[in-house]
């Protein structure tokens, strides 16, 4: 290449190793990933990138063009700066993409996979090699590599300048292919390439209002807070309702570290279970009035246990006690244990309980949701959660976990049974009622909602809400007991008010879903 | 809009190699292309501008 008169010139001289790192680098990044992607990718196999790809390509050609720069005019600090900000952009750009797939199941992903992983992990890792490139070019930058003058171009820097063109040409016609002149641009899901313009597909559909931002779109789910829950009986999806009279109010005999968030009965031992929201677990005697052990668990110990929003008894004498993130945590309470070797897991009271698990449950319908609630099968040794709604989707669903290996074992919306009268109002769902407390007799889960203060009754052989009755007059429920034939429902003020436990409808043959 | 911020990356790869003295034209092109592909992603991810993950 001749160069032009008009331009101070310089020879690269000895000891000039940056600028041929600097080609090399340029020379790679554009000929192995933006030349692969464009030509075999592209031309070959007919793959069109999607917006987000096409940006991620961009800013590598970006980086490149860069160092094209530096090979001009040396290693300027407008230029490093750039090479950087569009680095860590593109990092972004990669971590942003991946987030979208990253935690699908083995082998899922978008588009094609190359070497393993699929293009927008490759786009992550090469702008994170760019970065750790350029900190080391860095480290060889010497004065007089800044003063300013232009650089003539060696072979190896002229074959990286043209190879560069060629690429980015190559890009062009794709671009235009693919994406067409402004404004059209990018698209979601793109069409396979082709050069045949009865193919071309141009779009404005990322154009399209509202043009509106948001940093976490359907990841910004608030927490649930029951207090904040429509208390009015009246307005429930499923219209009026028969009220249960409350039989007898009670309260918590014994002093909690905070509100409490749910409770869970006892028949063997004659115990009722009482969470907090301030991580607390505590054991009470049969009539609520004394304490038998407590204890504080440190839930920023290894698994995030959130705040407690369910409790149960288990089987083995354990139980276990549920975050809003469907995190658990199963304790059995023991007098054999030593505070030190407990110092790990709980705050206070380290001495009364053994922990015996601490975890995560996974769902997939209820993925998204969080929960305020926990209850225990001992018949189907199964321990269940129910979704409550939030500001992003409003869908109640009950998950089953089993007992052994603590994993999803079912999952279902619960439909309303046809036979027993209930109706769901114009464009109303079930998924409008918030469960904050549930417990599992003889097949049937009950399920109190602080939305509308409604107890459902849901088979669960049929997956049908077989009753449902409002309970006016009380504070917002945060958990649900079965004892005996009564149900106790505890509100967050502490009071219980007790409930006689609808007779339970017998399990029927399915009949037709109606939701 | 990827065809226009290619076509001022390939001219301002062109002012490089073949017009040094156009510097200042070419960066400027430069920074239009990043900011153009900044604002094209950020368009295309409007709903949710950090990654979908849990932090």
């Amino acid at each position: 290449m001749t160069q032009p008169s008009s331009a101070p010139v310089q020879s690269a001289g000895k000891g000039d190793l940056i600028f041929t790192i600097t080609a090399l680098a340029v020379l790679f990044l554009t000929v192995v990933p933006v030349g692969t992607a464009v030509f075999f990718l592209g031309f070959v196999k007919g793959d069109s990138p999607c917006v987000m790809c096409w940006e991620q390509r961009i800013g590598m050609i970006l980086i490149s063009l860069v160092g094209l720069f530096v090979l001009r005019y040396g290693p300027k600090p407008k230029y490093v700066g750039m090479a950087v900000l569009i680095a860590a952009w593109g990092m972004f750009m990669g971590l942003r993409h991946v987030g979208m797939h990253g935690a699908r199941d083995i082998g899922q992903g978008f588009s094609i996979e190359i070497m393993g992983a699929h293009t927008y992990t490759w786009a992550l890792f090469t702008f994170w090699v760019c970065v750790i490139a350029m900190g080391a070019l860095l480290l060889m930058v010497r004065p007089a590599h800044l003063d300013g003058a232009v650089r003539s171009l060696n072979g190896l820097e002229r074959l990286t300048g043209w190879a560069f063109v060629v690429v980015v040409a190559a890009n062009v016609v794709q671009a235009f292919a693919s994406t067409g002149p402004p404004p059209f641009m990018g698209q979601s899901d793109p069409i396979r390439f082709s050069f045949n313009p009865r193919y071309w597909h141009w779009s404005l559909e990322e154009w399209k209002p509202p043009i509106k931002f948001a940093l976490r779109g359907r990841w910004a789910v608030a927490k649930p807070d029951v207090s904040a829950a429509d208390a009015d009986v009246a307005k429930g999806p499923l219209g009026t309702l028969p009220a249960l009279a409350v039989t007898s109010r009670t309260k918590l005999g014994v002093a909690l570290n905070g509100a409490p968030t749910d409770l869970a009965y006892d028949a063997a031992t004659d115990r009722f279970l009482v969470t907090t929201d301030k991580a607390g677990i505590y054991l009470l005697d049969g009539t609520l009035a004394s304490l038998d052990r407590y204890t504080v668990i440190d839930i920023g110990f290894a698994v995030d246990l959130g705040r407690f929003a369910g409790a149960a008894f288990l089987d083995k004498g354990e139980l276990i006690a549920v975050g809003e993130n469907k995190s658990f945590v199963v304790l059995a309470p023991s007098d054999s244990v030593s505070a030190d070797e407990n110092f790990r897991y709980f705050l206070e009271s380290r001495d009364k309980f053994r922990e015996i698990n601490r975890s995560r449950f996974g769902t997939v319908r209820a993925r998204m949701f969080y929960v305020s609630s926990a209850a225990y099968d001992a018949d189907a040794k199964s321990i269940y959660a129910v979704t409550v709604p939030n500001s992003i989707a409003k869908r109640l669903v009950v998950s089953r976990f089993d007992r052994k290996d603590f994993t999803l074992s079912e999952e279902f919306v619960p439909a309303l049974d046809d036979s027993v009268g209930l109706a769901l109002g114009k464009e109303r769902s079930l998924g409008e009622y918030m469960v904050s407390g549930a417990v599992v007799v003889d097949g049937m889960m009950y399920a109190i909602s602080a939305a509308h203060r409604t107890l459902l009754t849901i088979n669960l052989a049929t997956h049908r809400v077989v009753a449902a009755q409002v309970i006016p007059d009380i504070p917002a429920p945060v958990g649900l007991a079965a004892k005996g034939t009564d149900l106790y429902v505890l509100s967050a003020d502490g009071s219980i008010a007790v409930v006689p436990r609808p007779v339970p409808v017998p399990a029927r043959p399915a009949a037709p879903v109606k939701r | 809009m990827e065809f226009l911020t290619l076509v001022l990356i390939l001219v301002a790869a062109l002012f490089i190699l073949r017009k040094p003295e156009k510097e200042q034209a070419a960066f400027r092109m430069l920074v239009v292309s990043t900011l153009l592909m900044i604002f094209l992603f950020s368009l295309a991810t409007r709903g949710g501008l950090l990654p979908g993950l849990n932090f």
